[in-house]
């Protein structure tokens, strides 16, 4: 039986409505919940499984969790993104150059980054965000840094597959300035592959920020996260489930909608399927 | 057993159909034709004809691709009996597949699996189909190795395919499809991507072994050539159609249809340009008869445009913890020539003789180790990076061989153009524009085109694109690269035409860089055979195709196949020929190259004892 | 041979950087080795008496030398937490955490590369899209909710194995084994899901090749063409992709073995991060990324095994 194209096709449809969703709570929550309703303690309905009243439960201190939950979305999303920006701010220039001019540059930046990539991602990030004293912001600069090898390491490589192309020789017998070259000719070619890795790199960020915050070393109480949230409900697992899959729906809904969406993205941008005869 | 008169196969109003996102495609329809015992059948046609899709239902292998056979019947007579093909099932397809039809194809360098020995490749259909031991099936595969000519077939067995040249690569393919003594042998473009010399092996090859077995060959081409060379009977297919069918004589003689007659009048044939003074466009089916006298004729200018010193480039072979320099590939070594005002040059060789690496040396784009390179009397090579932009990429611009990799598919075909226009300060605001319609004019490109994208275009109206690119400069000299070779022939006709008619008309010069013989000889003034780096001879196109003096012009020219039935050339089996590495160790000094000058201007390598 | 001799220089070179990268992160911290030992509130004069006496003064590449000497001879310190000195204490620490990670490693390729193949072989069709569509949940799910998932399921519901702690295999091995289960699956899930994936594009891309066609030409029959002829060609990249998700390894067991209380090299880390034990973060990063390295170069050499085109380059 062949599955119908418009059903394959609707992965990225489906991954794109959970990232907007997604994205809408993070930016509308914080608009439309005040933020007393998540912090609210209804000491009547402690760890009250889900009702009328509360229809997604409450934790360990009669906290709502559907507000928690959609407050949490703010918090997750925007360290995600400001971290995976952080990555691309960096390595998108140091992947270009290593790429583009090679030799001893080219040679001195990868052994770095091979390096770095020798350290498991979260044990740097967590090792960063335990330097600096864990925050907001910290975690953001520890996600961040942790990931930029990745970044820097495909980039450089999509730079040096797009650099001997026929087309950026011509460019350059063309006149153009390495400048010129860089922005004009290699950059647009390699954004399908730093769009699709972003997105890639999103997912793994959202998991990122939920693990570090789990270990204590990342978001903050009071800041409302989905890590945290996991980490409040070890002790009442028995208790009340609901506590730990709230949150953890809402992490494996984000990142699995990032990866439908990573995952169509790339096969519609995939060089090998456009272009030919 | 079928006699000679019933056919072995005959092929009955087969239609085979894709499903894709956009519903189901037709890859062939209507297609009806028969293969007798002994005999070959060349399936002509250009990329998109159907003509693969045919030989791959034939042993049903176009399912594995999401093909279906929709109609027809494909009748084998088999060792069993008759039976049709388009109805078996699978266990008996598995029979009959590497037993009664063997298939080759055109890759010999992914044909084979790079992790299995040559033995275990060979030796796994013997198993399957006769039920040999291990012991048996080997001395089998021996005795093909030994049948398709490979030296050393006891060490072959033992290598992986890596460790093998592309030529016997395909004989080891070959071999294993002999194996069973099939009465069929499909070769699905089996020399494409070889080497002339080596096409030449491989042809002759497959000629004996259907000569000494009395088997069918049913031959998938698209290279009129080959059809000329070896067909007994021919098929001509165009888009999924089956167009004409008869025997070759009659087909290049007196073909019935037009596409057949535009398809055999594109194809440039050697020794046609025998007598001929310059080059000359090729005379195309609907369209106007291009005038021949109008091709230039070199003017007798005495100071040639360039001159190319005792080039030399190598290319470092990297290794080790610091990325040393470990050996150095001599791609070009000390080659000399000059190119007048007007005239093509032509470089002509196999791949790795370091052709087109000479090409990219002149303009720079590979960095040469030493020589000289002077464009009116300026050393190209003695400039830094702003001077070769101002002077060099002024004069000298490059096509590329492949059109889908030579222009930008992220910028608009106008932006592309303008590029040099507006880097050289050759046009500014509204002029660039009315530079670039006219530019597109002058490759007969429609100016909608300009505002479109690189992948709304087809193959050859991209490298229409190329080369107008490149004259947006006013070059003097055009340095092509391959620049038809990716071209299906009645295109690849159209823009050497072009190049031509431009050459004609503005008098540019040209580098030439290709490995086709047959077009060489018709647009060139004067020809460079190189080999392993050197140039091994050079002299006007008369002197190098009519009087050749190097053994190596004499094997490449004598390899050629020719688009002429009634002239065969294919013999009995060569001799392996091995190519000699062009890598060595760091601080090897070659010698110098020596000429003797056999005819004015005519000028062959000295053979050096080696 | 001397491609091995490259890799072991290439290998060094990657240690010493290793070690200066180790160095450099774990010396920003605002707080020091002194004052970790005596409090905050401490008497200053003391503070920079130790502070003297431990070299915490001299600048930071005599430190640095110091500390990598120390390193090199197998003095690597005491621990500020556990008291004790670090060196033993890591490689009891990496014994327990490498029951996990091989265990877990072997579940994922066990069950991923034949659903992977079997997905492959089916491409576009329900096979693939339910087996792909289980994957993509897969890596989709933090790992800690995994474990959470199986916590809640086989040892709070069904109560089939202990949700907690770890026992030395030498002591008790069935003990042990029971106690490595759960944090082996919790590992385990996510990665079988990640190499489900890659080898599902590494064959898909290998059954497209020119070479299984010709293998299908020979009559050979489907089992043989895509389970030798394919996996043959996929054991190498499989494997490169399986050697660099153990570096994903070292990094989820902080979590997994934090969550299961299971005290391995991963529970060690997050105790000496939590607690800014600097020697000992020093010293398990160090460890860790070391040991990350040498996975990937045993898978490098492997693959010269697998893929006879190594051996000439």
């Amino acid at each position: 039986m062949r599955i119908p194209a418009a059903f394959r096709r609707s992965k990225g449809l489906i991954g794109a409505i959970l990232v907007l969703s997604v994205f809408l709570v993070a930016l509308l929550a914080p608009v439309f919940i005040p933020e007393d309703w998540a912090t609210q303690m209804d000491m009547r309905a402690r760890l009250s499984p889900p009702t009328w009243a509360h229809p997604l439960g409450t934790d360990q201190l009669g906290r709502d969790l559907m507000y928690r939950v959609l407050l949490g979305a703010q918090t997750s999303i925007y360290i995600a993104s400001a971290a995976v920006l952080m990555s691309i701010v960096i390595g998108l220039p140091l992947g270009l150059i290593s790429g583009y001019v090679g030799r001893t540059t080219d040679n001195v930046l990868m052994r770095l980054v091979d390096t770095l990539l020798s350290f498991p991602a979260l044990l740097l990030a967590l090792t960063i965000s335990a330097v600096l004293g864990p925050n907001l912001q910290n975690t953001i600069i520890a996600i961040g840094i942790a990931f930029t090898p990745f970044l820097a390491r495909i980039i450089r490589g999509e730079a040096l597959r797009v650099a001997q192309m026929p087309y950026v020789e011509g460019a350059r017998t063309a006149g153009n300035s390495d400048f010129r070259i860089i922005v004009h000719h290699i950059l647009p070619n390699i954004m399908p592959a730093v769009i699709v890795q972003s997105t890639i790199s999103l997912a793994f960020a959202i998991l990122a920020e939920a693990g570090l915050s789990f270990l204590g070393l990342g978001t903050q109480p009071p800041d409302a996260s989905w890590g945290l949230m996991i980490q409040a409900s070890r002790d009442y697992l028995d208790r009340a489930p609901w506590t730990a899959l709230v949150p953890g729906v809402a992490v494996a809904v984000t990142v699995l909608g990032l990866n439908m969406f990573g995952d169509a993205l790339r096969d519609a941008l995939d060089p090998r399927a456009k272009g030919g005869s | 057993m079928p006699d000679g008169n019933t056919p072995l196969v005959s092929v009955e109003g087969l239609r085979v159909e894709f499903a894709s996102d956009g519903g189901t495609i037709v890859g062939v329809e209507n297609v009806s034709f028969s293969v007798a015992p002994g005999e070959t059948v060349c399936i002509v046609g250009e990329s998109g004809s159907g003509k693969s899709v045919t030989s791959l239902s034939l042993m049903r292998l176009v399912e594995f691709g999401g093909g279906t056979i929709a109609e027809g019947r494909l009748r084998f007579a088999g060792q069993g009996g008759e039976i049709d093909l388009a109805q078996a099932d699978p266990e008996t397809m598995r029979g009959i597949r590497g037993n009664e039809i063997g298939m080759i194809f055109q890759e010999p360098m992914t044909s084979l699996n790079p992790v299995f020995t040559i033995e275990r490749q060979m030796t796994d259909g013997l198993r399957a189909h006769r039920g040999l031991s291990g012991a048996q099936a080997r001395q089998r595969a021996l005795e093909l190795l030994q049948e398709v000519r490979i030296p050393e077939p006891e060490r072959r067995l033992k290598q992986y395919p890596h460790e093998l040249s592309g030529g016997m690569r395909q004989r080891v393919v070959i071999a294993m499809a002999m194996a069973c003594r099939p009465r069929l042998l499909i070769a699905d473009e089996p020399t494409t991507a070889l080497d002339v010399t080596i096409q030449a092996e491989i042809l002759a090859l497959i000629d004996r072994l259907k000569r000494e077995n009395g088997m069918a060959v049913l031959f998938i081409t698209h290279d009129m050539a080959v059809v000329a060379q070896m067909a007994d009977r021919v098929v001509v297919m165009y888009r999924g159609n089956l167009v004409e069918e008869g025997p070759v004589g009659r087909i290049f003689a007196a073909p019935q249809e037009e596409y057949t007659r535009a398809l055999l009048a594109a194809v440039p044939r050697l020794g046609d340009m025998r007598g001929k003074p310059g080059p000359e466009p090729l005379r195309l089916v609907g369209a106007d008869a291009p005038d021949s006298v109008q091709a230039a004729v070199p003017p007798g200018d005495p100071e040639p445009l360039l001159q190319v010193l005792h080039l030399t480039t190598r290319y470092p072979v990297k290794g080790g913890l610091f990325r040393r320099t470990v050996a150095n590939v001599h791609a070009v070594e000390d080659v000399s020539f000059d190119i007048a005002k007007g005239e093509t040059l032509a470089l002509v060789g196999e791949s790795g003789c370091g052709k087109s690496s000479c090409g990219r040396s002149i303009l720079r784009l590979a960095e040469p180790t030493s020589g000289q390179v002077l464009l009116d009397r300026t050393d190209v090579l003695a400039l830094n990076e702003r001077d070769l932009r101002r002077k060099v990429w002024r004069d000298i611009q490059m096509v590329f061989q492949d059109p889908f990799a030579s222009l930008n598919p992220y910028m608009r075909l106008a932006a592309q153009v303008a590029e040099p226009l507006s880097n050289f300060g050759i046009a500014k605001g509204s002029e660039i524009e009315d530079r670039i319609a006219a530019l597109f004019d002058r490759v007969e490109l429609p100016r909608s085109f300009m505002r479109r994208f690189p992948h709304e275009l087809s193959g050859g109206q991209r490298q229409r694109v190329a080369i107008a690119r490149a004259l947006a400069v006013s070059p003097k000299l055009i340095v092509a690269d391959e620049a038809v070779s990716a071209l299906d022939v009645s295109v690849q006709a159209q823009v050497l035409n072009l190049m031509m008619e431009l050459q004609s008309t503005l008098g540019i010069s040209y580098l030439f860089i290709s490995h086709d013989m047959a077009v060489v000889e018709r647009v060139s003034h004067r020809v460079g055979v190189m080999y392993l780096g050197r140039l091994v001879e050079i002299g006007s196109r008369a002197q190098i195709f009519e009087n050749p003096r190097h053994p190596y012009t004499h094997s490449l020219l004598s390899a050629v196949p020719i688009a002429d039935p009634a002239r065969r050339t294919v013999r009995d089996d060569l001799k392996f020929r091995p190519i000699p590495s062009p890598v060595f160790p760091v601080g090897h000094e070659p010698a110098p190259s020596v000429y003797d000058e056999v005819e004015p201007g005519h000028l062959v390598l000295r053979q050096q004892a080696s | 041979m001397s491609y091995l001799v490259n890799r072991l220089l290439s290998m060094m070179l990657t240690l010493f950087l290793i070690s200066v990268i180790t160095f450099t992160v774990t010396n920003i911290l605002p707080g020091d080795v002194a004052m970790m030992i005596m409090g905050t509130q401490s008497n200053p004069e003391a503070l920079a008496g130790l502070r003297q006496s431990l070299g915490l003064n001299d600048p930071l590449i005599v430190q640095y030398g110091r500390w990598i000497g120390g390193m090199l001879t197998g003095d690597w310190g005491n621990s500020l937490v556990f008291k004790e000195p670090i060196a033993p204490l890591l490689l009891q620490k990496m014994k327990a955490s490498a029951l996990i990670v091989l265990f877990s490693m072997s579940i994922a390729l066990v069950c991923a590369v034949p659903l992977g193949v079997w997905a492959a072989v089916h491409a576009n069709r329900w096979q693939d899209t339910a087996a792909s569509s289980a994957s993509l949940v897969g890596v989709s799910l933090p790992d800690f909710f995994w474990g959470i998932m199986l916590i809640l399921l086989f040892a709070r519901g069904l109560g089939w194995l202990p949700s907690s702690g770890f026992i030395d295999p030498a002591d008790d091995i069935w003990g042990a084994m029971r106690h490595a289960l759960l944090p082996s699956l919790a590992l385990g899930l996510g990665l079988m899901a990640h190499l489900t994936r890659m080898t599902r594009a590494t064959m898909t891309g290998i059954l497209n090749q020119e070479f299984i066609r010709v293998a299908r030409a020979k009559g050979l029959d489907e089992g043989t063409v895509v389970w030798r002829y394919g996996l043959a060609n996929a054991v190498g990249p499989v494997m490169t992709v399986a050697g660099l998700q153990v570096g994903y390894l070292f990094g989820s067991i902080i979590v997994i073995e934090s969550l299961f209380n299971f005290t391995g090299m991963g529970w060690l880390t997050y105790q000496a991060l939590l607690n800014r034990d600097i020697p000992l973060i020093q010293a398990s990063v160090f460890v860790i990324a070391a040991v990350v390295m040498l996975a990937n170069l045993i898978v490098d050499l492997l693959y010269v095994a697998v893929d006879p085109r190594i051996r000439l380059s």
